[in-house]
């Protein structure tokens, strides 16, 4: 159990989180320059904070009260950079075993191709590092990092530089190392799809602050302002105010659409009428509509583009030419009906589908 | 005969091993400290080790004079243990190091700080001990500046002439290095003896550079450096 709440001042920016990984992968999600990796500098002690405390399996590591502050060295704490930070000038099978104390020669060599089997790169114990791929490289880091049996693992964006299949591959085998050792991971990325596959909660930080730390589903469904909305892919964000609540459901106008918005099942607990929220919906959730009813707006197709897993429509979804809303929908799941650039149609918004959130 | 250009190889070697001995510890302990120091006088202090280098040598001769002679702060000390360094053979190991020093430290510190940061922090996750990343990272991926900066300090301490004649003199057979033999032979007209110790001073620092340029062949083969990555 990794505890950890910090303040740092670095500049003019303020970086002040608190959250905990529990014998799990916690993946910290957020734009760059939001303090990801400050964080972690912070953890391992390679950055010491202003104020707040570390604690990892109930041993302090930092404390600015208590006067504790232990250097990395001391915290037993892997990290894995998002470079690699390989030893250029000593082979794999030395990069490995330099953290390793305490063995005879051949407890550490066999331990060593232990690791390297582990990693499926047993063959390349005697080359250096720029004699192997930057897929191999990123496991012997990751070998490297787990060798001298540490507490938790830190990974700063360690596969961002590798291509699709391989970081891939290594995302699969990460999850079984972490099932393997059950240590708490701590996993830093900006990417989304990464973070929702190696985690069940999802940490997203928001210019240095913690914007939410929850299940990675309900980050997904629920974001909680606009930063983990944008983040988390719901691209499409209107402007409005709260009509009224009923129970679990919501009417919120949106002023330039020509009809409020119905929003079902939702956690209205924090909402109060006329108050300012944004309303938001996933490009993937829209779809097309045959009829005029409730939820349905009137558009204005602008541009259609065809991606690979998706086709994506640009829709002005205002009557009020100064304020328009460009709306994004994936039209893959709209086939049966179908849009032209230039013509006018209807766009539903499905109740269940529609978030809100504080403006 | 043989004596009179023996002796200025001798006293010139036995200077410049002293002095790239003594130069090779301050300038690596100099440099690593600068290359990760960041405080608010880093201009200043930076200015300070490479002044000797744009100063002409008469002037940090001039200086050295003033702070070892028997009123400087340095003279009055040494004078406290009853010696004086000013015309001795150590005068010419203290000139030659405060000369060859700026050539050691700017080099080495340039070969510090193209060391990845993160390739020590690794170390220091690793739990390596400062000192071992030191010796096991840091130097051996510095290495080759620092070899590259211990032959140019060999090089500059053997050809120092203006502040070891202001601060050692020119006495036969104790403080009369090469170069300083060299100018009063030629003032005393023996130029055949100048043109002996002109030729031992070609052949030694010519042979230095090959050395170097040798050894940076094999070094790219066996070492690369990794680019500086942020």
């Amino acid at each position: 159990m990794l505890e950890v709440n910090i303040k740092k001042k670095i500049g003019s920016f303020i970086l002040d989180v608190n959250f905990d990984v529990d014998k799990e992968i916690l993946s910290i999600l957020g734009p760059s320059g939001s303090g990801k990796t400050v964080t972690l500098f912070c953890i391992a002690g390679l950055i010491r904070p202003d104020s707040g405390s570390i604690r990892l399996n109930g041993r302090l590591l930092y404390d600015s009260e208590k006067r504790i502050c232990l250097s990395a060295q001391q915290r037993n704490i892997g990290f894995v950079f998002q470079n690699y930070a390989l030893f250029p000038h000593l082979t794999v099978n030395e990069n490995i075993a330099y953290g390793i104390r305490n063995q005879s020669r051949e407890a550490i060599s066999g331990y060593v191709q232990e690791l390297l089997d582990l990693m499926h790169i047993p063959d390349l114990g005697k080359r250096y590092p720029r004699e192997i791929s930057s897929g191999q490289q990123q496991r012997v880091a990751l070998a490297r990092a787990i060798a001298p049996a540490p507490d938790a693992l830190l990974l700063d964006e360690p596969f961002s530089a590798l291509d699709t299949p391989q970081r891939e591959r290594l995302e699969y085998e990460l999850i079984g190392i972490q099932q393997l050792y059950k240590k708490d991971f701590l996993f830093v990325t900006h990417d989304l799809a990464q973070g929702y596959k190696l985690s069940t909660r999802l940490a997203v930080f928001d210019a240095g602050h913690l914007a939410q730390c929850d299940y990675k589903n309900n980050v997904v469904t629920r974001p909680a302002n606009q930063t983990v909305a944008k983040l988390t892919g719901i691209k499409n964000l209107m402007e409005g105010y709260v009509l009224s609540i009923d129970g679990e459901n919501v009417k919120v106008a949106v002023p330039e659409l020509e009809r409020p918005l119905q929003i079902d099942n939702h956690n209205c607990n924090h909402l109060v009428v006329n108050q300012p929220v944004f309303v938001g919906i996933r490009p993937e959730y829209v779809e097309l509509a045959v009829e005029d009813g409730e939820n349905t707006i009137c558009c204005q197709t602008c541009q259609l583009v065809d991606g690979v897993t998706s086709i994506h429509g640009r829709f002005n979804a205002s009557s009020d030419t100064d304020k328009k809303y460009n709306l994004e929908v994936d039209l893959r799941r709209c086939s049966k009906i179908t849009a032209a650039e230039g013509c006018s149609c209807l766009l539903y918004f499905p109740p269940e589908r529609l978030v809100v959130f504080d403006r | 005969m043989a004596e009179s250009y023996l002796s200025p190889l001798l006293i010139s070697l036995k200077t410049v091993l002293a002095t790239t001995f003594i130069t090779f510890f301050l300038g690596i302990a100099a440099a690593r400290w600068m290359a990760r120091y960041s405080g608010k006088f880093r201009n200043l202090i930076d200015g300070l080790f490479i002044l000797p280098i744009v100063l002409p040598p008469t002037v940090v001769g001039f200086g050295l004079l003033v702070l070892f002679g028997k009123n400087g702060p340095l003279g009055a000390l040494l004078n406290i243990f009853n010696t004086s360094i000013v015309f001795s053979w150590p005068a010419t190991v203290v000139a030659a190091v405060i000369m060859s020093f700026p050539l050691m430290y700017m080099t080495s510190r340039g070969g510090f700080e193209q060391v990845d940061v993160n390739i020590e922090n690794a170390a220091r996750t690793l739990g390596a001990s400062e000192w071992k990343i030191f010796w096991t990272v840091t130097m051996p991926l510095a290495w080759p500046a620092i070899v590259s900066a211990t032959i140019l300090a060999f090089a500059r301490s053997l050809g120092e002439f203006g502040a070891t004649l202001m601060l050692a003199g020119n006495i036969p057979g104790k403080t009369a290095t090469i170069p300083v033999a060299i100018y009063f032979n030629i003032q005393a007209g023996h130029m055949d003896q100048a043109m002996i110790l002109v030729a031992i001073v070609l052949v030694i620092s010519f042979s230095s550079l090959m050395a170097l340029a040798y050894w940076k062949g094999k070094a790219r083969r066996t070492i690369t450096i990794p680019p500086e990555t942020l």
